[in-house]
């Protein structure tokens, strides 16, 4: 995480631009306006590139991509990784210590533990990763909406952003899933999916919009207008690449918390449901051993806290990459 | 004159220190005070005792309120307010005697008015009770004199004493000057002032989410008891916080301990009572029988359940498909009893029909063969399962593995809170099977209103009149021998028909502190804290 | 400004009107209603329409809104309906237990957060600067339960009960009802842990803010002129970048706030405490419909003054940010 310094740069006093409201602020939590612009970049170099090379050069944001890629690979090979299957009950086989044939150790219902952990990777980052492109997919259009046309437009689809907004995460989140009643399987794992989502668009489209609402009135905008291109084509082509870097950034630590609220809700037992493998609802289900059998609710614990940790850092890492300024 | 008089005192202090000596040689003399702090697992519905729902609730109207008579552990009868009773051969005539000195919360006298009040006030429908048709035998009431009052009932009722000293409540006196100064609401929130009884503790105050606390009321009719000074209830939803505090000491008492961790208690707190004793409560994988005609819930036309309305069904599933012992070893450790009988092993009349119910795969599938079920038309269902406690959700785990190795059978669980199945089942919503403990039984007797084809509360509403017949002439057989053979005939009959698939008995725990003496275990059907010390 | 200022103010009012909507809405497209668990074993459908009839469930969903708008202007706040407390009472009772149990959430991650972004800011790029942000980064990457029960398992259980499982004890003076424990030092037993699990999370970001707005004050001229005076680096740093630099934080805080009365759902269901989270979450899962709205009211309140303070306060450092409104 190192950063030359330079005399040459423009001194500001340090003011956070307008926060992101609401939520955890675990992530998207600095400048929403961020421009990157021709301005910022080399002559001979694309500003991507300029980022992944100052990626490269960050141990932390390295670290966590190697996590991300692991997890990412146990959860496409769970099938071949689980030494046994995670939902087989084995009654002769309760709570037993971490082995050579179980070498996490086996549950309340004689399940292996180190299988349900791999497993429970798949719905930990299903859950995560599709969350979060949801409130993306959603987010984005409407921000860039709000912000291009101004106006009636904008104030509408803020006064819905701030309405959710307005509510503490975890509270619209568990109404949200008392209302969708939590099921098992794949419709189960949906309904957490976008609970979560709901509760998570607002960042997006405020991030866009305030990107939007500061490159609105470039020159280069007002020219491509003047020139008759059309309006989407504009979004697209100019305004769109210019957000991208917080999109990322905030993309990347909202999977991490998306984990989290999942593992929370798990916890509450308003998440996912057995018999698929969770790791909040492992975690939730074992703690009520922890003095006895302390692993099986530490493992869990220690997945969420792993993939999270991998998830964070290399958000980070893109962060300091793609504007360094924010350091 | 003088050395007669030393005499005669040397020999009065003699005579007193010999019958002084057993007492005083007795170590355990109850200490008088303190503050015996309980945790409670679930939250308080109301303080409205003759309508609230829970344990939570009972546990306290059994302390603040007192009734009629109470049930000792081994079945015997002893007087609360009421100091003797009789009855007439034929069982249509109850007597009862109060003692004098019964006083309410309030003041006022427990006579016999407040008696006729109380029970009149039970069968009013206004007043919405569920312990209303435990009543039903009830013709009248009548105040002979301030002390006497007489019952008069319809038809004899074998239970007529079980039913008022412990089902639910039992029967818990209301004071009519408190009753009719207060409000329902007044009542249900813990007004101050408005919950009245008769028993050894009065009601302090309570604070949902907080506390309820309740102290020594001085006027109690037995004189020495309570020793407490104070009981003071806490709830603490969480087992591992809740073992937690019991360890640091800061709990002396847990009023219904989680079986799942029974054993970590006794490893993290050896010195713990941990209190326990046949199984009073049934753990049932119940199966709908009928549904509504024409899908109007509640309708009384009903058509059989498109899965379980097939009696070969319910038994491949129920009865042979389920290997009860797997059940009971991971879900309980081994600390409950496989059952297949309706009430469980410590009810009165309990009867062992296990060898009805083997675990038999071969035979399951050949039942559902029978019934058009096999690899080319495999059975699906719905399991559902509540959250209250993280049991069911276990035993629901193990019958979709056991039923899954049948082949062609897959249960399909289903969590859901305690609302929703609560709304599902006793408003005749869509469901298959279910998972769940129900209330305790004291007798066979006391779940007649949930079994019986057209009582609410009878989740499977099967609508086979022979339960009917069978429970009314149980409860009305006032021969203890012949009613044991009409027992057995129901439990048998309700197996081989399955309305009512039982899987074990539910085990119950109570852990008390080692410095806490006095207390006697009656499982959940009297929690009496007036005879508690504490040692320290 | 004045009149940015005023027009905020007044919008408070349709936000908080239109989420205690929303949260109304939601409640009641719950299936299954609190009646069948008031009625419990007495349940029969008669009774169950009458009962719905009595507290007004059946009429549509808008006329019980209002209903109940029309109570909360005369300051009823209605009362549960499984067991008729008034729900402003229990409101009240609640309040200062997840009061207290944020402040002092807040004070644990400022405490971690000062040193942390000093000496990031201080020791930039040394091992020091790594360890800081890295311990920060952790307390960011462990959910607030988790930590919750690790801090059980060792403050509590781990030494033999030093620190209370549960429960709480109030603040003197500050007992609501006529049994309560209080006392301070009780109290500080009783909140610590739970502060600490909550607290420990919102530290990364503030260490973060901190340790980047102190960099760029130390780089300003007038830093810069302080030290060729021969002032020495220590004193400068605590003196004029921290008090620089705990402007921006403590708007970024204001946020975080917003996350903990939330997030006080969770800590406060682990370890017991009487406060207005667990009641949240204990009503919704009964249904109780108007303790849920005296939640959601007194949420939705605090929240949006919450942000509106922040954002003014923000406008106010800031002034070539334009609110055009």
């Amino acid at each position: 995480m190192s950063r030359p310094t330079s005399d040459r740069e423009p001194r500001r006093p340090i003011v956070p631009r307008p926060p992101i409201r609401g939520g955890s602020t675990r992530e998207a939590d600095l400048p929403a306006q961020v421009t990157w612009g021709p301005a910022t970049a080399a002559p001979s170099e694309s500003p991507f590139m300029q980022g992944v090379r100052r990626l490269r050069k960050s141990v932390t944001a390295l670290v966590g991509l190697g996590v991300v890629v692991l997890l990412l690979v146990v959860a496409m090979f769970a099938d071949v990784l689980a030494p046994h299957s995670p939902t087989a009950n084995d009654q002769m086989s309760t709570f037993q210590r971490p082995s050579w044939e179980h070498p996490l150790g086996t549950d309340q219902l004689g399940r292996d533990m180190l299988s349900r952990i791999i497993h429970g990777t798949r719905i930990s980052l299903l859950v995560g990763v599709s969350s979060v492109l949801l409130a993306l997919f959603v987010g984005v259009p409407f921000g860039m909406i709000a912000g291009y046309y101004g106006g009636r437009i904008d104030t509408m689809v803020m006064r819905v952003m701030d309405l959710i907004l307005a509510f503490p995460i975890y509270l619209l989140a568990i109404i949200l899933m008392v209302i969708f009643t939590p099921t098992a399987g794949l419709i189960g794992t949906m309904k957490v999916t976008g609970a979560i989502a709901i509760v998570r668009i607002p960042i997006y489209a405020r991030l866009v919009r305030g990107s939007v609402l500061s490159i609105k009135e470039k020159e280069y905008v007002e020219a491509c207008r003047a020139l008759g291109v059309r309006d989407p084509s504009i979004l697209f082509r100019h305004v769109l690449p210019n957000c991208l870097a917080p999109i990322i950034v905030t993309t990347t630590l909202g999977i991490a918390t998306s984990i989290i609220v999942e593992a929370t809700l798990s916890f509450l037992g308003l998440g996912t449901q057995p018999p698929t493998p969770s790791w909040g609802w492992d975690l939730k289900a074992n703690v009520a051993f922890i003095q006895a059998n302390a692993w099986l609710a530490l493992f869990p614990g220690l997945a969420i806290f792993i993939t999270v940790l991998g998830f964070n850092l290399f958000g980070d890492g893109l962060r300091d990459a793609l504007d360094p300024r924010l350091k | 004159m003088r050395s007669a008089r030393t005499s005669l005192s040397i020999v009065v202090l003699l005579a007193g220190l010999v019958v002084a000596a057993p007492l005083l040689a007795d170590a355990q003399t109850p200490k008088r005070g303190g503050t015996l702090r309980v945790s409670y697992g679930n939250e308080i519905a109301n303080l409205d005792f003759h309508t609230a729902p829970g344990y939570e609730m009972m546990w306290v109207a059994m302390n603040i309120g007192c009734g009629l008579v109470n049930i000792t552990p081994d079945g015997k009868f002893v007087g609360d307010a009421a100091e003797s009773w009789t009855s007439t051969p034929d069982g249509l005539l109850w007597t009862f005697k109060l003692r004098k000195n019964v006083l309410f919360h309030d003041g006022t006298a427990v006579d016999a008015s407040a008696v006729k009040f109380s029970i009149d006030r039970l069968i009013d429908p206004a007043t919405k009770s569920g312990m209303r048709a435990f009543y039903e035998s009830v013709h009248s009431v009548e105040v002979l004199d301030p002390q006497s009052v007489q019952i008069r009932l319809k038809q004899p009722y074998a239970f007529f004493l079980h039913m008022l000293a412990a089902y639910r409540t039992g029967l818990v006196l209301y004071s009519p000057t408190a009753t009719q100064k207060y409000t329902l609401q007044d009542r249900q929130q813990g007004k101050p002032g408005s919950i009245v009884g008769c028993g050894p503790f009065k009601f302090v105050e309570w604070v949902k989410g907080s506390h309820l606390v309740m102290e020594r009321f001085d006027k109690y009719f037995v004189p020495g008891v309570p020793h407490l000074d104070r009981v003071m209830i806490r709830v603490i939803k969480d087992p591992v916080t809740e073992m937690a505090a019991f360890k640091n000491g800061e709990i002396d008492f847990i009023a219904s301990f989680s079986p799942e961790h029974v054993d970590t208690m006794k490893a993290q707190n050896p010195k713990a009572v941990i209190m326990t004793g046949k199984e009073t409560t049934p753990m049932l994988a119940a199966m709908k029988v009928t549904v509504p005609k024409d899908g109007r819930p509640m309708s009384k036309e009903r058509v059989p359940h498109p899965l379980f309305g097939d009696v070969r069904v319910r038994k491949a599933i129920g009865c042979y498909g389920i290997d009860r012992k797997e059940i009971v070893k991971i879900a309980f450790k081994g600390q409950a009893t496989p059952w297949v009988g309706m009430n469980p092993p410590g009810t009165l009349d309990t009867v062992d029909v296990n060898h009805l119910c083997p675990y038999d795969p071969a035979k399951a599938k050949a039942l559902l063969g029978e019934a058009g079920y096999g690899p080319s038309k495999p059975l699906t269902f719905e399991l559902m399962a509540n959250t209250e406690k993280s049991v069911f959700n276990v035993i629901a785990t193990v019958i979709k593995d056991q039923l899954g190795r049948l082949g062609f059978v897959t249960a399909n669980i289903r969590v859901v809170d305690k609302v929703h199945w609560m709304n599902t089942t006793l408003q005749d919503g869509p469901w298959d099977m279910y998972v769940e403990d129900l209330l305790s039984l004291i007798t066979l007797d006391s779940n007649g209103y949930l079994s019986n084809s057209t009582s609410t509360w009878s989740h499977p509403r099967h609508n086979d009149p022979k339960v009917d017949e069978y429970y009314a002439r149980y409860a009305r057989e006032l021969d203890a021998g012949k009613r044991k053979v009409i027992a057995k005939e129901l439990v048998e009959y309700m197996a081989d028909k399955m309305y009512w698939n039982n899987i074990s008995g539910s085990p119950f725990y109570m852990v008390a502190q080692p410095w806490v003496k006095g207390y006697t275990y009656n499982a959940e059907f009297e929690v009496h804290w007036h005879t508690v010390w504490l040692d320290k | 400004m004045r009149v940015y200022v005023l027009k905020r103010l007044i919008e408070i009012v349709p936000t908080v009107l239109m989420i205690t909507l929303v949260v109304f809405v939601m409640m009641r497209s719950i299936p299954g209603d609190p009646v069948v668990a008031l009625l419990g074993d007495a349940y029969t459908e008669e009774d169950a329409v009458r009962v719905r009839q009595e507290y007004g469930l059946d009429r549509p969903i808008l006329v019980q809104y209002v209903i109940w708008l029309g109570k909360l202007v005369q300051g009823d706040w209605g009362s549960s309906i499984l067991n008729g407390r008034p729900v402003l009472h229990d409101v009240i009772i609640r309040l200062p237990v997840t009061l207290e149990l944020i402040a002092l959430s807040m004070a644990v991650a400022l405490a971690i957060a000062i040193p942390a972004g000093i000496i990031g800011a201080i020791r930039r790029n040394t091992w020091a600067d790594y360890t800081a942000t890295t311990i920060a980064m952790i307390g960011v990457s462990i959910p607030e339960f988790f930590l919750g029960v690790l801090l059980l398992l060792v403050l509590s259980i781990g030494l033999g009960g030093a620190l209370p499982s549960s429960g709480w004890v109030y603040l003197p003076g500050t007992c609501p009802t006529i049994v309560c424990a209080a006392g301070l030092l009780g109290n500080a037993q009783h909140v610590l842990m739970p502060a600490i699990a909550l607290g420990v999370g919102r530290a990364a970001l503030l260490t973060r803010l901190l340790r980047a707005s102190m960099l760029e004050v130390i780089r300003t001229e007038y830093v810069t002129t302080a030290r060729a005076k021969g002032l020495g680096e220590r004193p400068v740093v605590l003196k004029h970048a921290l008090k620089n630099a705990l402007i921006p934080t403590v708007t970024v805080m204001g946020l975080q706030v917003g996350f903990l009365i939330g997030g006080a759902i969770v800590v406060e269901t682990l370890f017991a405490m009487p406060g207005l989270g667990t009641f949240g979450i204990d009503a919704i899962i009964a249904r109780d419909y108007q303790q849920v709205q005296g939640f959601a009211l007194l949420t939705a309140i605090a929240f949006v003054v919450i942000n509106l303070i922040v954002d003014l306060t923000y406008t106010f450092l800031d002034p070539r940010i334009r609110y055009t409104g």
